[in-house]
Formats: structure tokens, C-alpha cells, sequence
């Protein structure tokens, strides 16, 4: 980490980073509602919009998994057995509500047990089409809209469009700042570590969207105000892939001479990249926003007519990260047992490396303790990156 | 002398399938595979379709012939030749950890796009011909809509995505929700039907549509009948009968033929039932098996029912058919689109009463076997986790928790694969179910005192 002279949102930040509950535990005891959620896709704004907090549920890689051993056999998406783990820990006891989703088959599956076995007082599962034409946005716009009904019923109060509207609007700030946030990786050296951006982005997902946005502006005038930045380093990458929650990766990465410029996952610019529309009609712009805007590859983009056109139809964007933020090389994150992911890797790397960039794939268990093996392949790409 | 007065009641232990059916069941799949080959050479349509639950009568009936990449990824699994294709996947860098099928097609297809598009010497069945389309699907598994993405790197065709909704048990009961799943994926195969119609230069036989779907319909009404049969003690048929004769009604279900075989099977079961002709003689053990078998070594369950005396009387949620639909809820239904939108929504969700009775979800992948632990009397699970197919395999220690939780049946779990032969240990698979015996007796008597009647 960078010794710094004025730290106040980055503290804040890696503190909320550190103890991820305690937030919303004090808010709890203020009388707030608080609901656990899986993944990109419930649409967090119907909660802001009734007041509850959304909580993002995240696993924990410093944590063995010893109580979902009974639950969730060892082949499965290691991130959601973890999430599972923990949970049946008791780590989110504070949860009033938990919202499960189709985000994946790990998600959708460990919804069903999470429900079953961590008991809220409301609960609702999210299915997801897996396409995202206008039909699907239309039906998932319905599924939404049952989830709306669900929690309007367990607050006993409606959500009004003003109401909605406003909710949108700020998590659209979020939205905003986040990339105000990223752009501060933009120059060489970028000005903001990615350890301390994920630190942000997992704070933010823990706490009210309005204290987050708070956050947020702190951090980017203390980023910007700062004496102490970062050292320049050999590798500006963009890192593809499963999320990440914890800075142990990140960390590993800066001290092997890579600097994360960018990325494209779940708890990274995927959840942000895109506002939600402003307009009339806002559960269909939300459903719009989930189903279309996001970036992950559960959801099938419409295959070209040829590869070529198929793998820019599917990985354009991720061409503009690279350049936009001058990336030299890719780093494909790959939690082992992620399917969804898995099947990506040769496409991703049969896109960018023809464009120049050298792409690292690295399979990982979703624990610290497994990660040192990484360094040396970490080191191994900078140099290569470098030359 | 028919089938029936040939029976014996002390049958051979050596034969792998107890049904003389089943035993002749091969020649359907050949028949799949061989149609396929010949549609090709003859410049005809050909689809690679993941199982679909009735959504590729559609490309059937605009006179594609469909073939089933997870049905050739068992094939060569079974034949034990999906090692080299397996490799050839590993090389081409996808992860070793994705599904064994999968794995097993993607090596295939890079060899027959490095051979020219002609099958790799020495493919099962003469390999699977290049198709004109890929269908996918949203349901089951991420692998049923990624697979047929990733195979893009070999060869440029298109694929189209088929949406079926999952709803959750509660959700399931919300007002309006169900009909609106169902007119969800009625829209999408409209959109379907369009997509094939413009790529095949060819419209749509609507009157060859419905007679796929009514000739389905039967095929299905006959296996679900002999399912019911099977709740007979002791069984008259066990999984390695089912796994071997359920290419009819998975894989060609409208094919007149399908519907024959089938009656020779329900007649050929109905025997057994009126006769009380177990399939294993001394049935000691009635177990169920979730999910997906160890293609590369079913002769262990010959050996589990030879030594122990278990039969395997239900398995496999996945590969079973329907229960039929109430009649009330499509006799005024003509368009074959919704009959078939209203089957495969059924399959996702005709366990929701069971599941809402248990209070445990999903319906699907889970409470099917909470439903057959009663109805087949069952006193043990088998639980086969898979290295490569975590679809199949999420669910399996939740069930077994369940299982023991609500009505006092014990489960085992042994860990193997679909298609890696090399991550299944016979011998310790063995060892723990002689030592699962004791608790199944031990269950029994609890079962007892807990009134629960069997």
C-alpha cells in the first residue's frame, strides 16, 4: 500500500472493505431493512426505492470452507460455496430479505439452498432470461415486477414512479462516479491503485447508495489532491474474468509489477459501466439496463455470421478498455468450477491477443491461501509484458 | 415364443440389462446418428441440438434431422473412446473443468474442422456430421447456451439460443405467473420457427408439426405409464434398463418407431408387474439415483444388485418424461407451439407441489426425489457428484439432507464423472455402499417407528 498525507475516503473505504457487515448491522438496529443479494442482476434501486439497503452478498477467500462442505459438493463454483459458508456462519444474519437470481447455475442453485437453510423473513428468486431481445426483456421486465409486488408487500407500502425515478437516479450517480473513479487509472502511473478502486467497489455494495456515492466523491478528492501516488510498473492490464472481492489478488498483482488499469467483472466496471435510462417508464428501463447492459457472459450476445463478427459482437467493448486505458496485456481471472467463464477463455484470447495483447489465464480456488503460487506467473508477465 | 412367456425369474446376474427391450435399444441411437449422416451426404439440413425438451420438433418438422452432441459425449463415454477428444479440448484451452460432454464434442469438432470437416477416423457411430445449425438452450445448465458459442472457433454456424424459464417454487404460485412463463416461451418459438424458416429457405408444415406433436404426445404417455409400472416391489426394471432405453423418449420421441418400442417396453414391464418378476432376483434394496450415471462403468450397478441385492428402481429427474398434462388445460389448445411450450415449461415445474409440501425448492433437479422416495418405497440414495457437471450435481448433497431430514432416507454419495472414466474409483464406490447397507437397515426401523409406510 501507498503511505498517504490525507486519507479520509480511502480509510473510510478500507475499513467498510474490512468489516463488511458492520454497517449494516448498525443500521439494523436503526430499524433499516436489510437484504442480501446475489450477483449483478437484482435490480438494487426497487430496494433503495422502499428504503431497504441492498447488500451485496460476497463470499470470503480468507475464510476456510468448512460448513458448506455438507451443502455444496467440493466441484462446485468455489465463490459460491464460499458465499454459502459463511452464510451458514451466520455472517449475514442481519438480512431481512434475500434476493437469489438466475445469474449462473451456481447462483440459481445455491439460491434454492440458501433458502432453505438461512432463513429471511422475505425471500425472492430472480429469474433471468438468457438472451436479450425484446421479448425476454419484456418477460424478465414481468419477473421484475413480481419482485417489485414481493417486497412492496413485506414493507406494506408501494412504490410510487417518483419514488423509483429517484432511486434510479442515484444509483445512476454511483453509476457515474464509478467511472469518474476508473478514469483515475487512466494516466501513467494511474493515480489510484486497483487494490484501493476494489476496496471502493466492495464498500459501496455494503452500504446505503447514498453514503456510497458520498464515499466515493471523498475518495476521488483525496485521489486527486494526494502528494504519495502510485510508482509507475512495467504491466497496465486490463483484467477480464470472475470477481473479485478481495485485494489479496490485486495486491499480488501490483507487487509482481502490474497495475489493473481496468476490468471487466462482477464486482468491478460490470455493474456500472451503463446507466439506467431516465424515462417514464422505469421498470422497463430497468429491465432494459440488467438484461442488456451488463456484461457478463451468461447472457448470450446473438452470434455473427462469422467468428470474427460473433467475437467482436461479444468482446468490442473490451477492445475500447484496452485502448482506452492503454492496457499492454489481459489478465483472464478464472474462479475454478466457473462455467460460464470457462468456456470464454479461448475466444477471449482468440480476440485480443491478434490485437497485440497478451493474455494471462490463471485458475484460482477463491482462497488467500492458495495464491502465492501466482506470483511468479504474475512476474513472468510483467517482464513479458514489459519487453 | 414372445418376450413375456420367455421370462425367467432367476435371470442371469451377468446381463447388464435385465429387459429384453433394453437390450435391443441400441439400434435407436444408431438410427439418430445414421439419419444424420445420410441427410448430410444428401445435402440435407442437419442441427446440433442440446436436449430440448420438445423444442426440436420444431426443426423436425421443417425437415432437419437433429442430432444430440450430450447423447454422443455418453456415447463415446460408454464405448470408452472420449479420452483423445477429452485431450484435444484440454489443448485447445478450454478448462478441463467444464463438462465432460461439452469437452468431449469441442475435441471432436476441432478434429473433424482440422480434418476437413469429414469425421475423425476411428469416431464413434461414424461421428457426427457438420451441422447447418446449433440449438441451444437456456434451461439446466450455463453449458446448454455456452457449449455450441464456443464451438464458433471451428466452424461459422449459427446458433439460436431456445429460452425455458426456471421459476422458483414460491414464484411459481404467484398470481398469473405460470401462464405467463408459458406464453413466454410460446413467443420464443414463433421467433424460432421464423429463424428456421429464413435459414432453410423452406415455411413451416403446421400439420406435420402437430402430428410430431401428438405422435410425441403417445411415446411420452408410454413412459410415463412405464414409470408408473416401476413403483412395483420388487422392480421390474432398474436404471441400467432405463439409461439404455431412453434415446426413444428423449432423443425421438415423434418417430412412430418410438412409440412401437415403447409399447414393447410397457407391455414387456406389464409382464413383469403381473407376474411379480423383479428385474434382480432377492431385491433387498430399493435405491434411487440422482443424476447422471458413470457412462464408462454402468456394470456397477450390475454388481451392486448381484452382490447386495439393490435395485436402482428411479434415477435421473433429467431424463424422465412428463407426467401427462391434464387434459382441461389443453383441449381447446390447437396452435402445436403452445402444447409444446406447455410441455417443456411442465418439466421445469410439475414437482412444485411437492416441493411447496416439503417446503424445499427448487422443483426441478430435486423434488422429484423427494416425490419417488415415497411413491417407489425407496430406502437409500446414491448421489454421483460429477468432476464436470456441477448442473447435475448442485443439488445432490441438499437432496440427500433432505431426503434423511422429511421422510428418514439415507443417502450415499460417490464422487465419478460422466465421462472421465479416470476420477471414478469402482472399488471404493463398492466398499461404500456394502458399508451403506447397515444404514439403510438401520433407516428401515426408523421409518417404521416414524409411521412412514415402507
Amino acid at each position: 500500500m501507498y503511505p498517504e498525507n490525507n486519507k479520509q475516503g480511502l480509510t473510510k473505504a478500507k475499513e467498510i472493505y474490512k468489516n463488511r457487515s458492520r454497517r449494516a448491522r448498525e443500521l439494523k438496529k436503526e430499524g433499516k431493512k436489510i437484504f442480501g443479494y446475489f450477483c449483478c442482476y437484482p435490480p438494487v434501486e426497487l430496494m433503495t426505492a422502499l428504503d431497504i439497503v441492498p447488500i451485496r452478498i460476497m463470499g470470503d477467500m480468507d475464510e476456510p470452507i468448512t460448513v458448506a462442505d455438507g451443502y455444496l459438493p467440493t466441484v462446485m463454483c468455489c465463490f459460491y460455496r464460499s458465499c454459502l459458508d459463511i452464510g451458514l456462519k451466520g455472517r449475514y444474519d442481519y438480512c431481512d430479505g434475500f434476493v437469489g437470481s438466475h445469474g449462473c447455475d451456481a447462483a440459481e442453485r445455491t439460491t434454492h439452498i440458501w433458502e432453505n437453510y438461512i432463513k429471511t423473513p422475505c425471500s425472492f428468486y430472480l429469474d433471468i432470461p438468457h438472451t436479450s431481445h425484446s421479448g425476454p426483456v419484456k418477460f424478465f421486465q414481468e419477473q421484475i415486477n413480481y419482485f417489485k409486488e414481493t417486497i412492496e408487500t413485506f414493507v406494506g407500502k408501494k412504490i410510487s414512479t417518483l419514488r423509483l425515478k429517484e432511486a434510479i437516479s442515484l444509483h445512476n450517480k454511483q453509476r457515474s462516479l464509478v467511472r469518474n473513479l476508473y478514469d483515475l487509472r487512466k494516466p501513467d502511473p494511474p493515480l489510484i491503485t486497483a487494490s484501493e478502486v476494489l476496496q471502493v467497489l466492495v464498500s459501496i455494495m455494503v452500504i446505503p447508495v447514498s453514503e456510497g456515492n458520498r464515499l466515493i466523491e471523498e475518495v476521488i478528492e483525496e485521489v486527486k489532491m494526494r502528494e504519495n501516488r502510485p510508482d509507475s510498473k512495467p504491466g497496465r492490464v486490463l483484467i477480464w474474468g470472475a470477481l473479485i472481492d478481495n485485494t489479496a489478488l490485486t495486491e499480488l498483482m501490483e507487487d509482481a509489477g502490474l497495475h489493473a488499469v481496468i476490468d471487466d467483472t462482477g464486482i468491478g466496471t460490470r455493474p456500472f459501466w451503463h446507466d439506467i435510462e431516465e424515462n417514464d417508464d422505469p421498470l422497463s428501463a430497468i429491465a432494459t439496463h440488467y438484461l442488456k447492459e451488463i456484461k457478463c457472459p451468461r447472457t448470450i450476445v446473438e452470434t455473427g455470421t462469422t467468428y470474427q463478427n460473433d467475437l467482436e459482437n461479444r468482446f468490442g467493448y473490451l477492445k475500447n478498455f484496452a485502448r482506452e486505458w492503454n492496457v499492454n496485456g489481459v489478465i483472464a481471472n478464472i474462479i475454478r468450477n466457473c462455467d460460464i467463464h470457462g468456456y470464454e477463455v479461448p475466444a477471449v484470447k482468440d480476440y485480443l491477443e491478434p490485437m497485440g495483447f497478451p493474455v494471462l489465464v490463471f485458475e484460482q480456488n477463491y482462497t488467500t491461501s492458495g495464491l502465492e503460487t501466482l506470483r511468479t506467473r504474475f512476474q513472468a508477465f510483467a517482464e513479458r509484458v514489459s519487453s | 415364443m414372445s418376450i413375456m412367456q420367455s421370462e425367467d425369474k432367476s435371470r442371469t446376474r451377468k446381463s447388464k440389462k435385465t429387459l429384453q427391450t433394453a437390450r435391443e435399444a441400441g439400434y435407436l441411437g444408431k438410427k439418430v446418428l445414421e439419419k444424420a449422416i445420410r441427410a448430410r451426404e444428401e445435402g440435407r439440413p442437419v442441427a446440433w441440438s442440446m436436449f430440448l425438451w420438445y423444442h426440436d420438433l420444431i426443426a423436425k418438422a421443417l425437415g432437419v434431422e437433429v442430432i444430440f452432441p450430450e447423447n454422443y459425449g455418453a456415447f463415446c463415454a460408454s464405448v470408452r473412446k472420449a479420452e483423445p477428444y477429452l485431450e484435444r479440448s484440454d489443448a485447445d484451452g478450454f478448462p478441463s473443468s467444464i463438462c465432460g460432454y461439452a469437452r468431449t464434442v469441442i475435441g471432436y469438432t476441432s478434429m473433424l474442422a482440422g480434418n476437413n470437416m469429414v469425421a475423425p477416423p476411428g469416431a464413434p457411430g461414424g461421428g457426427m456430421p457438420k451441422p447447418t445449425v446449433f440449438l441451444a438452450r437456456a434451461a439446466a445448465c450455463d453449458t446448454g447456451s455456452k457449449w455450441f458459442q464456443a464451438l464458433g472457433r471451428y466452424m461459422d454456424v449459427p446458433v439460436w439460443l431456445l429460452e425455458l424459464p426456471h421459476t422458483g417454487v414460491k414464484e411459481f404460485y404467484l398470481p398469473g405467473n405460470k401462464e405467463l412463463n408459458i406464453q413466454f416461451v410460446k413467443d420464443e418459438l414463433k421467433k424460432f420457427v421464423f429463424f428456421l424458416e429464413n435459414l432453410l429457405g423452406t415455411k413451416m408444415d403446421w400439420d406435420r408439426l402437430r402430428e410430431m406433436v401428438d405422435q410425441t404426445l403417445k411415446t411420452l404417455r408410454l413412459a410415463y405409464e412405464v414409470d408408473l409400472l416401476r413403483r412395483a416391489i420388487p422392480s421390474p426394471m432398474i436404471s441400467q434398463d432405463f439409461w439404455a432405453i431412453l434415446i426413444a423418449h428423449l432423443y425421438m420421441p415423434e418417430d412412430p418407431e418410438a412409440t412401437k418400442f415403447y409399447k414393447r417396453v410397457y407391455d414387456e414391464v406389464k409382464y413383469r408387474v403381473d407376474n411379480g418378476i423383479g428385474a434382480i432376483p432377492n431385491e433387498r434394496y430399493r435405491m434411487m439415483f440422482a443424476e447422471l450415471p458413470p457412462w464408462h462403468s454402468l456394470g456397477i450397478f450390475d454388481d451392486l444388485a448381484d452382490k447386495f441385492g439393490i435395485a436402482m428402481v428411479m434415477e435421473s429427474w433429467g431424463y424422465h418424461v412428463i407426467s401427462p398434462i391434464p387434459e382441461e388445460e389443453i383441449e381447446n389448445i390447437k396452435d402445436p407451439l403452445e402444447i409444446i411450450a406447455r410441455m417443456s415449461y411442465r418439466m421445469w415445474s410439475q414437482h412444485n407441489d411437492s416441493a411447496l409440501a416439503y417446503g424445499a425448492g427448487p422443483a426441478y433437479f430435486m423434488a422429484s426425489y423427494l416425490r419417488w422416495a415415497k411413491e417407489y418405497k425407496v430406502d437409500g440414495f446414491f448421489g454421483h457428484p460429477l468432476m464436470t457437471c456441477r448442473a447435475a450435481t448442485y443439488t445432490l448433497l441438499y437432496i440427500k439432507d433432505l431426503l434423511v431430514e422429511k421422510l428418514k432416507v439415507p443417502g450415499v454419495i460417490v464422487e465419478g464423472d460422466i465421462v472421465d472414466l479416470r476420477v471414478f474409483n469402482e472399488e471404493e464406490a463398492f466398499s461404500k455402499m456394502e458399508a451403506f447397507l447397515e444404514i439403510m437397515d438401520h433407516y428401515r426401523g426408523i421409518r417404521k417407528k416414524e409411521g412412514l409406510n415402507w
